[in-house]
């Protein structure tokens, strides 16, 4: 392996890392405010590429039909949840289970855009309502479970969504029409423009979230809630919105992930649980709390992977996943965790 | 009729219906019992122990590859100077299997199991990964397409290789795994895995080898799992690696989830559910929504939804309760005469028992402690007061071995005790109660108390599962009701216990008079909620400091002293006073009241053994000045 | 619980079973529908829906469930099939582990088996257990030589080797190591990949350090598409070979300008319109393309589909011979079935003229292969 190789090595680790990132990233954020361990994140991106392919290739996609539903069944649970005489935040309701929806259906069934940023535009609008749909009606009831409660809960979820892809997008994967067909030359390694529209996304969303979580007061009040739930609640944080954020944030953080990486691959309707596990790697060695190290522990399983696949392309799971201990194991005892009561 | 008889009712007639059942149905049987090993083993792993673990499949692929790697090896055969087809290969291969696995459990666990929190599930998933793929790229393994012509399994010549008699092995092995961890679990070491869950730092201080007994559970559930492999194996007669993958380590999970994870039956049952919804959902689905689809999986996972939400804690706790309400409690075991339990001679009074010499404690910059000396003879009473954030916890902590001192030198019973755990001051007769009376929520008094004198204890693992132990369990249950009724509940013991409300007694078990945390914790579905324990609970937990002491004095009543009792907190400190006791006991809690507080940090005296006696304020300050406001916590570690 | 749940499966069992008793024929087709061979599964599974429902005068009864691609699955589906439904015949499975798994439970259970999967070891060699299973795919190493030949032929000298980490491409590589060192042809690069990977850079990026002369890629459906793109997208300059598994539509959508002259060994029935009008397997082929697309639309046909189709016509002849002799639903039916597909002479099907022997449970010969390349997004019968 010379030094080319391994630059080229390191760039598609690099690229690949940053998509683990993005997972990663949306990993912690719904762990740190509702502690879901998201299992399901993978399949946002999956039906973010999917349903992006099939607006592209001028069908509609089924994911639109299961926002429908999820919407409908959302505004029945409120509905539900009012007579019972519980609080119900119609406003945010009506954003997420209407105004979404609504907006997405017109976009796919009647505008039917065809110009590439228009299309990405209504995934996006497609699939980020998903996930605060889903907050509330599987994950909100339980709000108070055990976190291995939530986590069964979010595999459950994650069979559901599967089996709904291979419904919707059927068996076969699918590619989309690159956003940068340019190719650089940089000292004779090519670096396509579609590998850096994947490492510019991701640090350009980092950032923003980075600002967001800092410098905005509802950023400022996820972060609170993740803290400590009941100082915020009293503090007048109302939770259910931080859950509804969160989800949204990261479903529309699995939604860009899909855009990304559909261009370089193909994705099919399973492709989100390998890839969700590898970004839930990533969090992990972020200990599900910080940002910054759950970022470079992405990039370092990414790059991990692709010199592994270089040297023993068969055993290169058992590789990656066998180094994996060591980190995990240094991360453990670097902090020292405080004893979480049943 | 309690609940006993109805589990034996079902087990005979299960075996009475066995010759008669269909094909299927042992077939189906077959499955649901090798499933229920392994989820017995995640219930007492994650159920109990509190240990989340996803790579269960990948044990149970190294016992089902151990064995057909054995049954199949010319080159076994060969050196083991058998023939080919022998009928001991399948039993050479189990014992290999189980080798095997114990060994890589055993590696694993010291490994991954010291990782704290979300780094261990996610060590479950990587090495659950790890061994699939490494199955599939194994050639003398077969490699991901598999090794077939494992023979069938023969017992005493009798072949098991129909499913009907091999259905019979599986279930008595089931049933057999069943009973040895339950009476694992009824045991003194049971309960000191039961204490793994909600809190090392008292499990050590009562003597507990936390880490080795976390060690224990995994290689055991491991050894469950490499057990239903061999049986799988010897059943389908042919392995390749897709059983052993993540997809159904996560289903075995499930099972126990949804069974409920802290019951071994919750473990059978969520294997019967799952094994029985999913072979429903393929029978009548097509029928209900047209074969154009593949529905199984939505509305299987629909399903799980559903029944998660309706019951979080699994599906056993919701039937036990039911069927509690007709059925009888079970009544307390009967016991032998016990034995009697080892208890340290008494160190004559004046002597010194525990000296602490210029302990320092430092957090980076901050120093909690500095340069504190402490002489405690025996026979005496220390009392150590102090405002929030004077570091009397940090100080408790490094003189009963929590933490270690960042200089200085503490000496129990004339030995230094510079960096040894908790468990050997417990060794030494150190009890400790903590600030936050770490009880063990869904458990009875009794069990609470018993805990503590785990360290009078012999018996370990196999005596417990072969009920071995009975006379020694006799001693220490002796021990913590006579520790209860010293402490003044005895009559109450059995109004605040909670758990028998998962044996029906509700009416009972709600308090007469209610503490205003037994009020709140009697939410439907939970026992004591851990971190509200009431005003007894600082009884409670001097009780089970007590036991582990051997403490023998007679229950006296005694009015509490005023400060203690506006405190609200128990009587314990002031009973120990008159207790000749052999060691020290650490009786923690917080003052409360700011007026009583003094005012210039900690400082200890030796307070005159009468009640009624009044904390006298001396302005010695001996100790730094403490920092604004740092919440006290036992553990003594600074917050995130 | 435990006795209530027994009780209604016994009771199910019963009901089922009487139902099944009515001299009808049921057939048990267990086949992967999700999992990762679900692009193989599906096909097959819209076939079944095809087939015949009367033969003679009896009716037919398909009974389908999916195993998921999982091996214990399909052996307690097989279970399920022969004890509950007793069913005549099982298809299934659609991969070989599972095939290989099921081929104990048919020979205690004296049913006769075809399979659709691919590895010769699920027939070869025929014993007492073997004896009562058939498959209708071509053999791995009918295939492999046909590449092997057309290599040598075209004076390659290395070849490096990429496929699936797994069955699939395990079993590929064992056989085309077998086919090219007749013909004299190294393997320079032995690389694997998952299925389900986003990126083969690393594999790609070893493979060209070894500069082979082609590449053979050994995946089955779109994800065959991932290496050869790669390889196209760092200047790869050789030829590429693609397995049968590649042989439908969706691998030309997905792999676009990337895979023209790909060149490739499938069954005939994927260029049946091209094939000369006297070959012996046109008709056959496109009676059965003009089913499949009727009902799944066109240009859906796949050859996996085609591998169930044939079953479906093995049986129906072989049914045909065996009601001569016993009524469905019996033990000596079964075997009567099972002698008959043994029997069976020059029956034309999509993908070749099958003829089976006692010791050739597989029955397709040369006819059943044909060299395909792609030009200009469709496939070209090569002559």
């Amino acid at each position: 392996m010379d030094f080319q190789i391994a630059l080229l090595l390191a760039q598609d680790g690099v690229v690949n890392g940053a998509v683990y990132a993005l997972l990663a990233l949306a990993l912690v954020l719904v762990f740190s405010v509702t502690r879901v361990i998201f299992v399901p994140q993978g399949e946002f991106v999956a039906f973010g590429a999917l349903s992006m392919a099939a607006i592209a290739g001028g069908r509609t996609p089924g994911t639109l039909w299961l926002l429908l539903v999820l919407a409908a069944l959302a505004i029945v649970v409120e509905a539900w949840r009012a007579r019972r005489g519980l609080a119900v935040d119609w406003r945010s309701t009506l954003v997420w289970a209407v105004a979404f929806p609504a907006l997405a259906a017109l976009l796919a069934l009647v505008v039917k855009p065809t110009a590439q940023w228009a299309q990405a535009l209504a995934t996006l609008v497609l699939i980020t309502p998903l996930g605060p749909l889903l907050y509330r009606i599987a994950f909100r009831p339980l709000a108070d479970a055990t976190v291995l409660s939530l986590l069964i809960v979010a595999v459950a979820m994650h069979g559901v969504l599967v089996g709904l892809g291979l419904y919707f997008f059927g068996a076969e994967g699918s590619r989309t029409a690159s956003f940068s067909d340019s190719r650089l030359d940089v000292s004779g390694i090519v670096v396509t423009g579609q590998s850096l529209v994947v490492v510019g996304t991701t640090l350009v969303l980092s950032a923003l979230l980075f600002a967001f979580f800092e410098r905005t007061i509802v950023g400022k009040a996820l972060r609170a809630t993740a803290i400590n739930r009941v100082g915020a609640r009293l503090m007048g944080i109302p939770t259910a919105l931080a859950g509804d954020l969160s989800f949204a944030l990261a479903a529309m953080i699995g939604a860009v992930s899909g855009l990304l990486i559909a261009p370089i691959t193909t994705v099919y309707y399973d492709t989100g649980f390998l890839m969700g596990l590898k970004g839930f790697v990533a969090a992990i060695i972020g200990g599900l709390a910080s940002y910054p190290i759950a970022m470079a522990g992405a990039v370092l399983v990414g790059l991990l992977e692709s010199f592994s696949a270089f040297w023993a392309s068969a055993l290169k799971e058992v590789i990656v996943f066998t180094l994996i201990i060591p980190v995990l194991l240094w991360r453990s005892l670097k902090s020292r965790h405080v004893e979480e009561d049943e | 009729m309690n609940r006993r008889h109805v589990v034996i009712a079902a087990i005979v007639a299960l075996a009475a219906a066995w010759p008669f059942l269909g094909e299927f149905s042992v077939t189906l049987l077959c499955y649901i019992g090798l499933y229920s090993m392994v989820a017995a083993g995640l219930v007492m792993l994650t159920g109990v122990a509190g240990m989340t673990s996803f790579g269960q499949a990948a044990f149970v692929g190294l016992g089902a590859y151990a064995t057909a790697w054995a049954s199949t090896s010319a080159l076994l055969s060969s050196s083991l100077g058998l023939a080919a087809g022998s009928a001991l290969l399948p039993w050479a291969g189990l014992a290999l299997g189980l080798a095997i696995t114990g060994a890589v459990a055993w590696g694993l666990g010291a490994v991954t199991l010291r990782l704290s929190g979300h780094y261990l599930p996610l060590a479950t998933i990587a090495w659950g990964l790890s061994l699939y793929y490494l199955f599939g790229n194994l050639d003398f393994l077969g490699g991901h397409t598999g090794l077939g012509g494992i023979p069938a399994l023969t017992v005493f010549g009798v072949s098991l290789a129909s499913t009907r008699s091999l259905g019979l092995a599986i279930w008595a092995v089931l049933l057999l795994a069943l009973w040895a961890l339950h009476n694992l679990l009824d045991s003194r070491e049971g309960r000191a895995i039961r204490a793994l869950k909600s809190g090392r730092v008292m499990a050590e201080s009562m003597g507990v080898n936390t880490a080795g007994q976390r060690v224990k559970v995994f290689v055991l559930a491991a050894l469950l799992a490499a057990l239903s492999g061999w049986l799988y194996a010897h059943m389908q007669r042919f392995v390749n690696p897709t059983p052993f993958n993540l997809n159904l380590g996560i289903e075995y999970l499930f099972m126990a989830v949804i069974g409920g994870s802290g019951h071994l039956w919750g473990a059978v049952l969520g294997a019967t559910v799952i094994t029985l919804m999913k072979q429903y959902l393929q029978d009548w689905l097509p029928t209900l929504l047209g074969a154009s689809g593949s529905f199984e999986t939505i509305v299987f996972g629909l399903l799980m939804l559903i029944v998660l939400q309706r019951f979080a804690d699994g599906l056993w706790p919701a039937i036990a309760r039911a069927a509690n309400r007709w059925l009888k409690p079970v009544p307390p075991p009967r016991l032998p005469p016990p034995v009697a339990l080892p208890t340290t001679a008494a160190a004559p009074a004046g002597q010194v028992v525990l000296e602490a010499r210029a302990v320092t404690k430092r957090f980076g910059g901050l120093v909690a402690n500095n340069a504190v000396d402490l002489d405690v003879k025996a026979g005496e009473i220390h009392a150590l007061i102090g405002p929030n954030g004077a570091g009397k916890s940090t100080f408790f902590n490094m003189i009963s071995g929590v933490d270690d001192p960042t200089e200085g030198r503490v000496h129990l019973l004339g030995r230094d005790m510079g960096g040894r755990p908790s468990r050997a001051f417990a060794a030494l007769g150190l009890g400790r109660t903590f600030q936050h009376v770490r009880l063990l929520g869904t458990r009875s008094v009794l069990d609470n108390v018993a805990l503590g004198a785990h360290r009078r204890g012999r018996r370990g693992w196999l005596a417990a599962m072969l009920r071995l132990d009975r006379a020694e369990e006799a001693a220490l249950l002796a021990e913590a009701r006579r520790q209860i009724e010293r402490c003044g509940l005895g009559a109450q013991a059995a109004a605040l216990d909670l758990a028998p409300r998962l044996a029906g007694r509700d009416a009972a078990a709600r308090p007469r008079r209610g503490g205003r945390a037994a009020r709140r914790g009697a939410a439907p579905d939970r026992a004591l909620r851990p971190g509200r324990p009431g005003r007894h609970a600082g009884c409670i937990a001097a009780a089970r400091a007590a036991a582990h002491r051997g403490d023998r004095t007679r229950a006296r009543r005694t009015p509490v002293p005023a400060a203690a009792r506006r405190a609200g907190r128990g009587p314990a400190a002031s009973r120990e006073a008159r207790a000749g006791t052999a060691a020290l006991a650490i009786a923690q809690r917080g003052l409360g009241h700011p007026r009583r507080r003094a005012r210039h940090g900690v400082r200890h005296e030796p307070r005159r053994p009468h009640h009624g006696a009044r904390l006298r304020h001396r302005h010695r300050p001996r100790h730094a000045a403490r920092s604004a406001g740092r919440p006290e916590s036992a553990g003594g570690l600074p917050r995130r | 619980m435990k006795l209530l749940n027994k009780k209604t499966v016994v009771a199910l069992a019963a009901s089922l079973a009487a139902a099944a008793a009515l001299a009808d024929i049921n057939v048990g087709v267990t086949l992967s529908a999700t999992g990762p061979a679900a692009s193989l599964g599906i096909p097959e599974k819209n076939t079944i829906a095809l087939m015949p429902q009367k033969i003679g005068n009896e009716k037919v009864n398909y009974i389908v469930l999916d195993d998921a691609s999982d091996t214990t699955t399909a052996v307690s589906n097989t279970r399920k099939l022969i004890t509950e439904q007793k069913v005549d015949v099982i298809i299934g499975s659609t991969v070989t582990p599972n095939s290989l798994a099921m081929i104990d439970v048919v020979s205690e259970a004296k049913t006769p088996m075809i399979s659709m999967a691919a590895s010769a070891r699920i027939v070869e060699p025929v014993d007492d257990k073997k004896r009562w299973v058939f498959k209708t795919p071509q053999n791995d190493i009918m295939m492999a030589t046909a590449i092997a030949d057309h290599m040598a032929a075209n004076g390659v000298k290395t070849v490096g080797f990429v496929g699936f980490a797994d069955a699939y491409g395990e079993g590929w590589f064992q056989e085309f190591t077998k086919a090219a060192q007749a013909k004299g042809l190294t393997i320079a690069a032995n690389e694997r990949y998952n299925r389900t990977d986003t990126s083969v850079t690393s594999q790609a990026l070893k493979l060209m350090s070894v500069k082979p002369d082609v590449v053979l890629v050994a995946g089955s459906g779109t994800p065959a598409a991932l290496p050869q793109k790669t390889l196209k997208e760092r200047g790869y300059a050789g030829k590429f070979y693609q397995t049968h598994g590649v042989a439908n539509n969706d691998f030309l959508r997905v792999g676009g300008k990337d895979v023209e002259g790909t060149l490739l060994p499938a069954g005939p029935v994927l260029v049946a319109s091209q094939l000369p009008d006297g070959h012996p397997v046109k008709k056959s082929a496109l009676a059965y393309i003009e089913k499949y697309e009727a009902a799944n639309g066109k240009g859906s046909v796949s050859t996996f589909g085609a591998h169930a189709w044939d079953a479906g016509l093995l049986f129906e002849r072989a049914a045909g011979e065996a009601l001569k002799k016993a009524k469905p639903g019996t033990p000596e039916f079964r075997t009567a079935l099972r002698d008959a597909l043994e029997q069976v002479k020059d029956l034309p099907g999509a993908h070749g003229v099958f003829t089976m022997s006692p010791t050739d449970h597989l029955g397709l010969d040369q006819r059943g292969r044909v060299m395909v390349t792609i030009d200009s997004g469709a496939w070209k019968l090569m002559p």
